[in-house]
């Protein structure tokens, strides 16, 4: 028997599989971890290979070139970049999104492996480095202190940072701004000279003197005793005492020649939170962990750590990423309730009865519910992209069981019992029901096939809303005439409320139906008219297509912003953060939106993992601000960022500005372009790239335009005359050695407390180095004892060292990248190009646009040939189901408004065509063909049923009407809620939701008009070819006859 | 002995049996999914995408003074649903095994 004969037979399996099926939902929704986006893997490989004392045009020659040939080779690769600098190359393999990262990283090794030979002996082994989201940041802390700031990092480190470590998940807690403790012992070199004493000798005896030795085991009488000399330091002051040397008799004491100070490091990253100094603490995730989780967790923990930390130390949050994505994800629940109401009032409008609606809208939630195991079950989370499947799927689901339902009460209405007619009115319609999901399951599941970032991304959609399909089509077969055949009545008793209510509706309703028989009847008599006339908006809506702007992804407004500032390079530490003060005090005031606003500048010690994977120096500052919630604040994150730009053209100090809005680049950030231009010669592409500089400024909507290659750095080098050197028995280590003891420091021991270590420097005093002539009169002792001034074996001499080399796809590169503000990408874009093609570039160098720009066009590319095969696939489903090439053309004709529709509501809303509205107009394919099939379908039938064919499409019109429109105003009205959202994040879903519902609603009203006309042409044409073959057949005979 | 031939909508079937079974008329052969088309008037009954519902059928021999009964109640049926159809005839049964 049929799965619905069973169904109704059965009521009580049928009611408690569905409640099976419920209850797992319900189960895996409460397991299922949240998040931003799906699960996107990390594409990116970094291959690292020093080679000591090489220049960046060494390395670039010797290291870098003979990496990229052999790297080149590696599959999906899609593009190779590489920095050549002093002692290093790093090569930046991008591959194409949804590889597996590990079988990559197996070719590359193989690769390497194949290479090493090949490189100089000096050259390290290539090191291989895994680039994933995971290093993004996602929780960071600021910590205020005062009194406890000398002693803060290991105040942090051993009451925050270690405990952190300890959650499952966190991957690294480092921290930066807190300066680690540090004992440098000052010398002075004229005191030095005088005692005949170096530096070396100094952290020597420092060495020997703080010392733990062990002096073995000894008896005495019946025991055995272990002796030992306990020599270390056990305070830093005892150092004063230690002597160094003798000079005419007399002992030299340590503080006689150097003063000793228990301070902290000389050179170090500074943190400031809100203009106070203090630190930050930075929280980055395992791979694969969920931040959510994580941030719970810390934040569950963050209470108890502040009672352990002493009173004027004071944790705060700077950036909390699970803030936004909880948030994001709560406006979307909020979003989908709204649609689920929505559909619930629509369906009870048109239907007037609370257990039809009931029956119908159950479907919903079952459906819903259902695709949470599938989440579970493949380890997804719930995601922008898993919660905008169900908000889109909520008008969907419900269509199969309307037209069930719709059949099963004519059945009840003709006189059939509930039981029968459920049985049968299910039977009549199940092949259609089928095949309108399959059109659906056309439009949806090649989504789970698209390669690249938009793959990734949309899969999860495809995947969702193909089993929400199939499961609603399952409900519509087994659950719904189950339901019907119980709750559906032969004889509907109306209370007072229905009559009150639905009497004005239903005679609504009926002038709508037959005010569209009247028009239907005008179009198909002006079948020229009506054609032109669409055609005519058609072909106007595609004019409108140039005013629409495109770009990548919309901008989302997450109240996170990050600023990243440079003055020139050399700057001191003191003079950047000075401005830097300045302009924090003058935002802070200007922007009451800013909620915290925290900056660090200075170098990063090596062993601060999350501050030295990033540019660092006394010049770079690096900002975070977070602003107050969307909801509380009137300007936009990117209005902000906008008003922050003109300001910082006011920091002359400022080399480079950049403003950047959101959180991940990319998706949610705003747009940049990055204008690529090729070419060897360092002088030629630098101007190409200052001229472009200055044509794109003049753009508007071009903010933030900045040159990838830094100048040259200027410093210092002492050039040693190895001649001179070799007469006073020297060589050029031995010499460079003693320069850097004296400047950087010579680490002489450690110094222990507390079961920490310390680092014992000894160095000249800051005072002792602040000048060329310091540097000069260093005294290089050689092996006899003799002292010689560094002035008279060598000069000291100001070089320009050359920056970077930075190298795409083989070819050496500069990058200007802008970021897009106000206006959409295309408008840039454009504007940009006419200025390149007025540009005089010199041969041999070209411009290309990667960046935001790139990521669209791959992703428009990928989409467009999505909606392609698409379209075939809908057209074959239809074609099948109709038996005919005919009907399903005319059906299609219903997408050229759909798209329409887009485009003008696109331009009437001012939003952007980007990957979100392509999507919606993807999914618009498989919506609107649905109305085509509803009304074609019912107008042949008329037809088979022997009507006339203007008939046949008045009278097949008039009866689809309310189910075309009530179908539509379901996944109208369940779009608005993502159309006009507010919430945070709504930016991301708002052009989708816009353009289903403009292209929708556009098409199904001139579906209405126009395909009748469409059927009504092609229709008589066939009869016209039918009746001159069989004409022809006539005269044939006769002449037989004849 | 006389043959009846009730020919009518799916949707009659089960009420069908039931009443012959209450008015013990033992015997009948049944076709669930027959097509046909009334006489007169009412929709077709093909199965067909035009007309996609069907028709059932039962032929039931039963004693002479049953047969009364039996056309009552399916005049009754009939009347009741007008719309569904439903169609019955009555004939000699010459002889039987």
């Amino acid at each position: 028997m049929s799965l619905y004969g069973n169904a109704v037979k059965r009521p009580i399996m049928t009611t408690l599989c569905f409640v099976a099926v419920v209850i797992l939902g319900l189960f895996s929704l409460k397991q299922l971890p949240i998040d931003l986006y799906p699960d996107i893997e990390t594409n990116t490989i970094m291959v690292m290979t020093t080679y000591s004392g090489a220049s960046a045009q060494d390395i670039e020659q010797n290291v870098t070139r003979p990496l990229e040939n052999v790297l080149n080779a590696v599959s999906n690769l899609k593009h190779i970049t590489s920095k050549s600098r002093e002692n290093i190359s790093v090569i930046t393999l991008e591959f194409e999104y949804g590889e597996d990262i590990d079988v990559l990283t197996n070719d590359v090794r193989d690769k390497l492996d194949m290479v090493s030979s090949m490189l100089p002996d000096d050259a390290e082994t290539p090191i291989i480095f895994k680039f994933s989201t995971d290093m993004i940041p996602i929780i960071m802390l600021s910590v205020r202190a005062s009194e406890s700031m000398p002693g803060l990092y290991k105040i942090l480190d051993d009451a925050v940072a270690n405990p952190l470590a300890r959650i499952s998940g966190v991957g690294s807690v480092s921290i930066s701004g807190a300066p680690k403790r540090e004992i440098h012992i000052y010398v002075d070199p004229v005191r030095l000279e005088a005692y005949n004493l170096t530096v070396e000798q100094i952290g020597n005896i420092i060495g020997y003197e703080n010392r733990n030795i062990p002096g073995g085991s000894f008896d005495i009488g019946s025991d055995t005793y272990s002796l030992r000399v306990q020599g270390e330091f056990k305070a830093s002051e005892e150092m004063k005492d230690i002597v160094v040397g003798t000079y005419e008799g007399r002992s030299i004491y340590l503080s006689d020649v150097a003063r000793i100070e228990d301070s902290l490091e000389e050179r170090t990253q500074e943190t400031y939170n809100n203009g106070e100094q203090g630190a930050m603490i930075v929280i980055q995730k395992q791979s694969g962990a969920n931040s959510v989780k994580i941030s719970d967790k810390v934040l569950q923990m963050l209470p108890s750590l502040q009672k352990r930390l002493p009173s004027d130390v004071k944790l705060g949050i700077i950036v909390d990423t699970s803030d936004n994505i909880r948030n994001t994800i709560d406006s979307l629940v909020e979003t989908v309730m709204y649609a689920l109401l929505f559909v619930i009032i629509v369906v009870l409008f048109f239907l007037g009865r609370w257990r039809a609606t009931l029956i119908i809208t159950i479907t919903i939630p079952i459906s819903l519910i259902a695709s949470f195991i599938y989440l579970y079950a493949t380890g997804n989370t719930l995601n922008i992209v898993s919660l905008s499947a169900l908000s889109i799927s909520i008008g969907m689901v419900v269509d199969d069981a309307i037209v069930v339902l719709e059949n099963v009460t004519t059945h009840i209405e003709r006189g059939s019992d509930p039981k029968q007619a459920a049985v049968h009115g299910t039977n009549e319609v199940a092949v259609s029901v089928i095949a309108s999901t399959l059109t659906l399951i056309a439009v949806f599941f090649p989504l789970t096939l698209v390669t690249g970032m938009t793959g990734v991304l949309f899969r999860q959609l495809g995947w969702m809303v193909t089993i929400m399909m199939i499961i609603s089509t399952t409900c519509a077969l087994s659950l719904t005439p189950m339901l019907c055949s119980i709750l559906l009545r032969r004889v509907n008793h109306h209370g007072k409320v229905y009559t009150v209510i639905f009497t004005p509706i239903n005679r609504a309703l009926d002038a709508f139906d037959r005010g569209y028989g009247r028009l239907l009847h005008w179009v198909v008599e002006h079948k020229l008219v009506t054609f032109l006339l669409c055609m005519a908006t058609f072909f106007g809506s595609i004019l409108l297509m140039k005013q629409v702007g495109t770009e990548f992804f919309p901008t989302a407004d997450d109240g996170r912003m990050r600023i990243s500032l440079e003055t020139p390079i050399g700057t001191r530490v003191e003079l950047s953060k000075e401005v830097t003060q300045r302009l924090v005090a003058e935002w802070r005031e200007k922007y009451p939106e800013i909620d915290v606003i925290n900056f660090t500048t200075g170098s990063a010690s090596s062993d601060n993992t999350f501050a030295s994977l990033q540019d660092n120096g006394p010049h770079i500052i690096s900002m975070n601000i977070r602003l107050s919630d969307p909801g509380d604040r009137e300007r936009s994150v990117t209005e902000i960022a906008r008003l922050m730009r003109e300001d910082l053209k006011q920091y002359p100090e400022y080399k480079k500005t950049q403003v950047s809005v959101g959180g991940m680049q990319g998706m949610g950030g705003q747009s940049s372009i990055d204008y690529e231009i090729y070419g060897y010669d360092f002088n030629e592409t630098d101007s190409v790239a200052r001229m472009l500089q200055q044509a794109l400024r003049e753009i508007s909507g071009a903010a933030d335009v900045i040159i990838s290659r830094s100048d040259y750095q200027p410093e210092y080098q002492v050039d040693f005359d190895r001649e001179k050197l070799a007469l006073y028995g020297l060589n050029l280590s031995t010499a460079a050695t003693y320069l850097r003891n004296r400047i950087n420091g010579q680490l002489a021991s450690q110094f222990r407390e507390d079961g920490e270590e310390y680092d014992i420097k000894v160095m000249y005093a800051p005072e002792n180095r602040t000048s060329i002539a310091d540097i000069e009169n260093i005294l290089i002792y050689n092996s006899a004892g003799k002292a010689v001034r560094v002035r008279d074996v060598g000069t000291v001499v100001e070089r320009f060292t050359p920056p970077t080399i930075e190298r795409k796809d083989r070819e050496r590169i500069v990058t200007v990248s802008t970021v897009v503000q106000d206006v959409p990408m295309s408008a840039v874009v454009e504007a940009s190009q006419v200025k390149i093609d007025q540009m005089d570039i010199p041969q041999g160098i070209s411009i290309e646009l990667a960046g935001s720009y790139e990521d669209q066009q791959d992703s428009f590319r990928d989409l467009l040939t999505l909606a392609v095969l698409i379209i075939i696939l809908v057209y074959i489903v239809m074609a099948a189901q109709f038996e005919s090439y005919t009907y399903p053309g005319i059906i299609m004709t219903s997408l050229l408004f759909a798209f329409s529709g887009v485009f003008i509501i696109l331009w009437l809303t001012g939003h952007t065509l980007n990957v979100m509205s392509m999507i919606g107009a993807i999914m618009l394919i498989g919506i609107v063909v649905k109305n085509g099939i509803v009304l074609i379908d019912y107008i042949s039938l008329n037809r088979e049923r022997g009507m006339s064919i203007r008939r046949a499409v008045i009278l097949g019109g008039e009866s689809r009407l309310r189910p075309v429109v009530m179908t539509t105003l379901t996944t109208i009205l369940g779009m608005v809620p993502m159309a006009v959202g507010t919430g945070q994040g709504a930016e991301m879903w708002r052009p989708m939701g816009t353009a289903v519902i403009g292209g929708l609603t556009f098409s199904t009203i001139l579906t209405l008009l126009f395909v009748p006309v469409l059927y009504c042409v092609f229709a008589s044409r066939g009869v016209k070819n039918q009746r001159r073959k069989h004409a022809k057949a006539l005269a044939a005979r006769k002449l037989e006859n004849c | 002995m006389k043959a009846i031939f009730i020919a009518f909508d799916q949707a009659h079937y089960q009420r069908i049996i039931d009443m012959l079974e209450r008015s013990n008329c033992r015997g009948f052969t049944s076709w669930e999914q027959v097509a046909g088309r009334g006489s007169v008037n009412g929709e077709p009954h093909y199965g067909s995408h035009a007309w996609p519902s069907l028709a059932s059928s039962i032929l039931t021999v039963v004693e002479d003074h049953r047969v009364p009964v039996v056309m009552e109640k399916l005049r009754q049926f009939n009347d009741e649903r007008p719309k569904l159809g439903l169609r019955a005839f009555v004939w000699n049964v010459e002889d039987q095994i």
